[in-house]
């Protein structure tokens, strides 16, 4: 059987590279996967935290349900991300968050 | 794990289903009947959130955190409201001058928004508090970007949405490890303590809790969390810039003392507090002196009003975690779970009252000047004591409550603040936290006096009309004021101790 660490290490890897998208690429797309991928990588742990608290092979059910409305909430945030974003490709011709400059001190 | 879950009733959530359901029902009026004038939409659904939040408000003056969902639910009518005199900016940003078409939305989300809200105040742990806080967030996305056709709001609504995905990112990241730490969700002292007292589960643990905080600091815009707050207020219809400002702030405080409560009377066990409270408040004394620095020398040098408000709101909240300190000093009659955080909850209660009732009025005003001058520039408010001398007046009072000029409410939320500081601070915190204080409320005066000073010292335009004030605005604007000054002015008729904590 695959060790606790090992998943909180990919899980942990995971949310890194998400986060260092989210913060280096300029791409508003790009950056939106990133942070679907912090959102997985989140999962990842919680899935893997239920087990590991379970007793006899039995995982603790509520990690598990939080997962699952995790995957809701993104799917949610997905459908208004590509709302926002087609909006903004219609007005700035660009998905380029150099392009998102109107607002600025 | 069953007792956890028994906390919740299904009567208990009868105001959120009420405010949804009155969501949906606008939604299918709006689909079917299209004929029917969205202005009326929007009076219906202002009217059943401030009913709605007057209803779940609490006798006491806000002791639970019911009091502070019960106040965005009044917000959140009080921006619907905005938006029936704001119609006709809507229907240009979103299809068009003279098409009505696709504006029912705008008055129907801010409900289910207010329901998550609710439904936060209700939550005793973290899935119940992660998934109302989506349902707030993920509306507030679509109502920051719903101007379509208006450049700044699609940008808002995109920033919006990145910065808020990422706070979500870390906040399920930190629930995550609060599970793993803890074996349950439940936000109750004796499950935190698990995690606390076991062996080698201390650093995940604190792990968990700097995420799930860094969540929270977004929600109040508290550095260094705050970025998106001057952008989003700027560029976000001025109705839903209200919603964020006071609504969605009170909601982010119910997380904030959510997460604080089971932490702090963690604390009070002996052999984690001799190690972790000096840390604890003092991660916190640095997180308040950085919010109330950048809130408010950044609002100084804006010109545009709605930025400089967001600017503002960071500052306030700055004040807000002020309030924090405090919880300490509390004499605590009777113990019990929680007790300690009632004076707290009332404070943070005060102090967001007095700042939405300053903060609502502001924002009518400048969608009015909008509205007749066509610009957010604190150049159009110029001379409006000469051509509006009454509207000129009532914003006037909001500015100066926002500053902290005595007998308006705003005054007896600062004064509450610099009590929490003065008191609840240790000496070492004082030396640095103190001074930083003074110079933000000194700041305030400085840029919020900059839009009373163009209403009174600059002359209008020759072409200057006067503004047009709609009676529903005049009588919020009437309302807010006067409750101001009532609120401001009622501790000299009671000024007892006791008076000035607990009394109205």
């Amino acid at each position: 059987m695959t060790p606790l660490a090992h998943y909180l290490i990919l899980s942990g890897l995971l949310f890194s590279i998400g986060l260092a998208g989210v913060l280096v690429r300029r791409n508003i797309l790009v950056v939106f996967m990133c942070l679907e991928m912090m959102l997985s990588a989140a999962n990842i742990s919680l899935v893997a935290f239920s087990r590991a608290q379970g007793t006899e092979g039995v995982p603790v059910y509520d990690a598990q349900v939080l997962a699952l409305f995790i995957v809701a909430v993104a799917a949610a945030e997905v459908a208004i991300g590509l709302a926002l974003i087609v909006a903004m490709f219609r007005s700035c011709r660009s998905v380029d968050s150099a392009s998102l400059n109107t607002l600025k001190d | 794990m069953l007792q956890d879950f028994a906390f919740y009733t299904w009567a208990q959530f009868t105001p959120a289903f009420v405010l949804v359901g009155i969501a949906a029902a606008l939604l299918m009026v709006d689909t079917f009947a299209p004929r029917f004038p969205k202005q009326g939409l929007a009076v219906i659904s202002a009217l059943s959130a401030i009913v709605t939040g007057l209803f779940i408000l609490p006798g006491d003056g806000g002791i639970s955190l019911t009091g502070l969902a019960a106040l965005a639910c009044i917000a959140t009518g009080a921006a619907i409201l905005l938006g029936v005199d704001y119609h006709k900016v809507t229907c240009e940003s979103v299809c068009g001058a003279g098409s009505q078409e696709g504006t029912g939305e705008f008055y129907a989300l801010p409900l289910v928004a207010a329901a998550g809200i609710f439904c936060l105040s209700q939550a005793r742990d973290i899935v119940t508090l992660f998934v109302s806080l989506e349902v707030l967030t993920l509306s507030s996305y679509v109502l920051a970007g719903y101007f379509r056709r208006n450049r700044g709001s699609v940008e808002a609504g995109v920033k919006y949405l990145v910065l808020g995905a990422l706070s979500t990112g870390l906040l399920v990241f930190g629930a995550a490890w609060y599970f793993g730490m803890t074996g349950s969700f439940s936000l109750s002292p004796a499950t935190l303590a698990v995690g606390f007292l076991s062996p080698g589960r201390i650093t995940g643990i604190l792990l968990a809790y700097v995420f799930l905080f860094a969540g929270a600091f977004f929600k109040v815009g508290a550095a260094p969390m705050h970025g998106w707050i001057p952008d989003v207020y700027q560029g976000a219809p001025t109705p839903v810039s209200i919603f964020l400002g006071v609504a969605s702030k009170a909601a982010g405080f119910c997380v904030l003392i959510l997460l604080f409560r089971p932490l702090y009377s963690v604390l009070s066990v002996p052999e984690v507090g001799s190690l972790y409270t000096g840390r604890v408040f003092g991660f916190f004394s640095i997180i308040m002196a950085a919010t109330l620095l950048i809130g408010n020398l950044g609002a100084i040098p804006q010109s545009n009003v709605k930025r400089l408000l967001g600017y503002s709101s960071i500052g306030q909240a700055g004040f807000i975690l002020l309030l924090f300190l405090g919880i300490q000093t509390f004499e605590v009659p009777e113990s019990g779970v929680g007790v300690e955080f009632v004076p707290l909850q009332h404070n943070v209660f005060y102090y967001l009252m007095a700042y939405g009732l300053a903060t609502v009025p502001a924002f009518y005003a400048v969608a009015l000047v909008r509205m007749s001058r066509g610009s957010e520039e604190l150049s159009a408010f110029r001379g409006l004591a000469k051509t509006n001398p009454r509207l000129a007046f009532l914003i006037t009072v909001c500015f100066a409550s926002l500053a902290g000029v005595p007998l308006t409410a705003g005054f007896i939320a600062k004064f509450r603040s610099f009590v929490a500081l003065l008191q609840g601070g240790s000496c070492s915190t004082l030396c640095w936290l103190l001074p930083i204080a003074v110079i933000c409320a000194a700041a305030g005066f400085y840029y919020y006096f900059k839009i009373i000073r163009e209403m009174y010292w600059e002359k209008p335009l020759e072409s200057d009309k006067p503004v047009t004030v709609p009676g529903i605005s005049m009588a919020v604007l009437i309302l807010c004021v006067l409750a101001l000054i009532w609120f401001g002015s009622k501790p000299l008729f009671c000024a007892s101790p006791q008076g000035l904590w607990f009394g109205f």
